[in-house]
């Protein structure tokens, strides 16, 4: 007994250890240090409330607020699009005609490609001067609709988003696809029998029983649309321009905490406090999606 | 499953089809500059190269030192890889066939690392390696990628051990087999399907990952591939058919990969967030 206690040990430890260090201990830390300010190296200077204070109502808030609702913009939009033309397409694959496995291969490639790397690729096509969107629409005729399309502040965050869909649509499609084969083909017998259309075998048979599938994807993209950072990173670097109209949390976060090009301070305490509003706002949602992957396994 | 007419069959391969235009649009673009030269890539933005430059690859891949950033994004992700897999998959061992006090509880603390999302940590991170003197070393990298994949890892291989059936392990317990042979032997080798399912969704995850290597690696020696493209583009500015070529040389070698085991990929990519 005792000899089995000493392995159980050995095999946990490592991971354990490493996990602690690296997630639990980095995680608390990081909420602690928003009760203070510090530039990283010197003393900290405990400051109670006053970062939090600065964030909400003082000289931070007008940055904070409009990188906050920028997150939330850009959570709605990319839920509704991704969503959307995910299930269309998850829809389109699961008639499983002939071919469809060759097009299930082609819609996945741009999410293998790092992101950053797709905010570079776009940042050429989209370049208002060189870029071949533009280039396009002149030789078309359509001059009139060429844009700066990342440099308008109305459309910038968009535009990006619109990207963020090109990149990523392929994931929601197969994973939906994946939930609508899982439906009994019996199902679907005993509709056609029953003389259902193919429109109401949609709204009355998959719709309901890829719901728990939205539900799942509705919270990744909830958690991974307050973490967004790459994109806007290669598009309109940390300065998230133009005029921080697409400035998020995540590059809101970089610059304060290690200092941006042409932003002089650099203050971890202060970033600290943004990453725990970023916390705040995804832990409820991520411990929903521990909770119901933990229920479907 | 779906019944079709003709017709909306007609129709769901325009669309399919019009997807597969937008998808490959971009990538083709960028693969017909890698091979042409400044001039061309302005003047003639859609037309096929009027000549194949090979050269061009030859200097993007010196200028942009694509040799180390492989060399370095490979030996991060595979060491990560291979260190997750080995120490997570020992937790779930314990975890699914140990029964002893504060497993329910050792359990939940690991899979609540899977709502904490790992870059929020950045700062104690940061300070942590800092004062380890391992900021901008590959070993820093590892050991931040190996800790923040250990909750998903010991989630999916929990539950797949769990499944596998206990009386093989039972019968070389009785022959006074170790409990580390057993999970080497045994437990591991029946785990594959499940191990290879973690290994494409962390290996993936960290081969792309941006955001880490931006903040803990400095030196260009130790740049992985998205961190030395991105500075390339900070250097070269407008000499698009560098960074054409730089990009497209970053790029396809995965596409590529992605082609031949394009039913893994899919597999771990998927499986991997929602299972």
């Amino acid at each position: 007994m005792k000899k089995e206690f000493l392995s159980i040990f050995l095999f946990i430890i490592p991971g354990v250890l490493l996990y602690t260090i690296f997630v639990v201990y980095a995680f608390g830390f990081s909420l602690s240090l928003s009760f203070f300010s510090w530039s990283g190296v010197g003393p900290k200077i405990f400051v109670g409330l006053q970062n939090y204070q600065k964030a909400l109502v003082g000289t931070y808030s007008t940055e904070f607020f409009g990188a906050l609702s920028h997150n939330v913009y850009f959570f709605v939009l990319v839920t509704i699009l991704e969503l959307g033309l995910g299930f269309l397409l998850a829809l389109a694959l699961a008639t499983q005609l002939r071919g469809y496995r060759v097009f299930q291969t082609i819609v996945f490639i741009p999410n293998v490609v790092s992101l950053v790397m797709v905010g570079f690729i776009w940042g050429m096509l989209l370049n208002p001067q060189m870029g071949l969107i533009n280039q396009f629409l002149r030789s078309v005729g359509l001059g009139d609709f060429a844009k700066p399309w990342l440099g308008d502040h109305n459309i910038a965050l968009t535009v990006i988003i619109l990207v963020n869909v090109w990149r990523n649509a392929g994931f929601y499609i197969l994973v939906l696809l994946a939930a609508i084969l899982n439906i009994p083909p019996e199902f679907f017998e005993a509709a056609y029998i029953d003389g259902a259309t193919n429109l109401k075998i949609t709204w009355h048979i998959v719709l309901p029983l890829v719901k728990p599938t939205f539900q799942i994807l509705t919270i990744l993209l909830f958690i991974w649309s307050f973490n967004t950072f790459d994109l806007i990173y290669a598009l309109e670097g940390v300065q998230a321009g133009p005029f921080r109209s697409t400035d998020v949390l995540g590059t809101l976060f970089y610059r304060t905490a290690f200092g941006g090009l042409g932003s002089s301070c650099m203050d971890m305490g202060l970033g600290a406090t943004v990453v725990t509003f970023i916390f705040a706002i995804v832990f409820p949602v991520s411990i929903l999606y521990v909770y119901l992957i933990e229920r479907r396994s | 499953m779906f019944r079709l007419r003709l017709f909306s069959k007609g129709l769901i391969y325009l669309i399919l089809i019009i997807y597969s235009i937008l998808v490959f649009i971009p990538l083709s673009i960028l693969a017909l500059n890698s091979f042409k030269d400044l001039r061309e890539i302005f003047q003639k933005p859609f037309s096929l190269p009027s000549y194949f430059r090979v050269e061009n690859y030859i200097v993007a891949w010196k200028q942009a030192n694509l040799t180390r950033a492989y060399l370095n994004s490979f030996s991060v992700s595979i060491v990560s890889v291979l260190g997750v897999l080995l120490i997570s998959s020992m937790i779930a061992y314990i975890l699914a066939r140990y029964d002893f006090p504060f497993r329910r509880i050792l359990y939940l603390y690991i899979i609540s690392g899977l709502a904490l999302p790992a870059r929020l940590a950045i700062i104690p991170i940061y300070l942590l390696l800092r004062d380890a003197a391992l900021l901008d070393t590959r070993m820093g990298l590892m050991l931040v990628y190996m800790a923040t994949r250990i909750p998903f890892s010991v989630f999916i291989l929990k539950h797949f051990m769990e499944a596998v059936p206990v009386e093989i392990e039972d019968s070389a317990r009785i022959d006074g087999a170790s409990p580390w042979k057993i999970y080497s032997l045994i437990m591991l080798p029946l785990s594959r399907s499940a191990l290879v399912v973690v290994a494409i969704f962390v290996f993936v995850g960290i081969w792309n990952d941006f955001f880490f290597p931006l903040i803990l690696i400095d030196s260009r020696s130790k740049e992985t591939i998205p961190l030395a493209i991105s500075v390339f583009f900070g250097e070269y500015g407008h000499q698009w058919d560098l960074l054409s070529t730089a990009l497209w040389l970053a790029i396809f070698p995965v596409i590529i990969i992605f082609f031949i085991m394009s039913k893994q990929f899919i597999k771990g990519m998927t499986q991997g967030a929602i299972k």
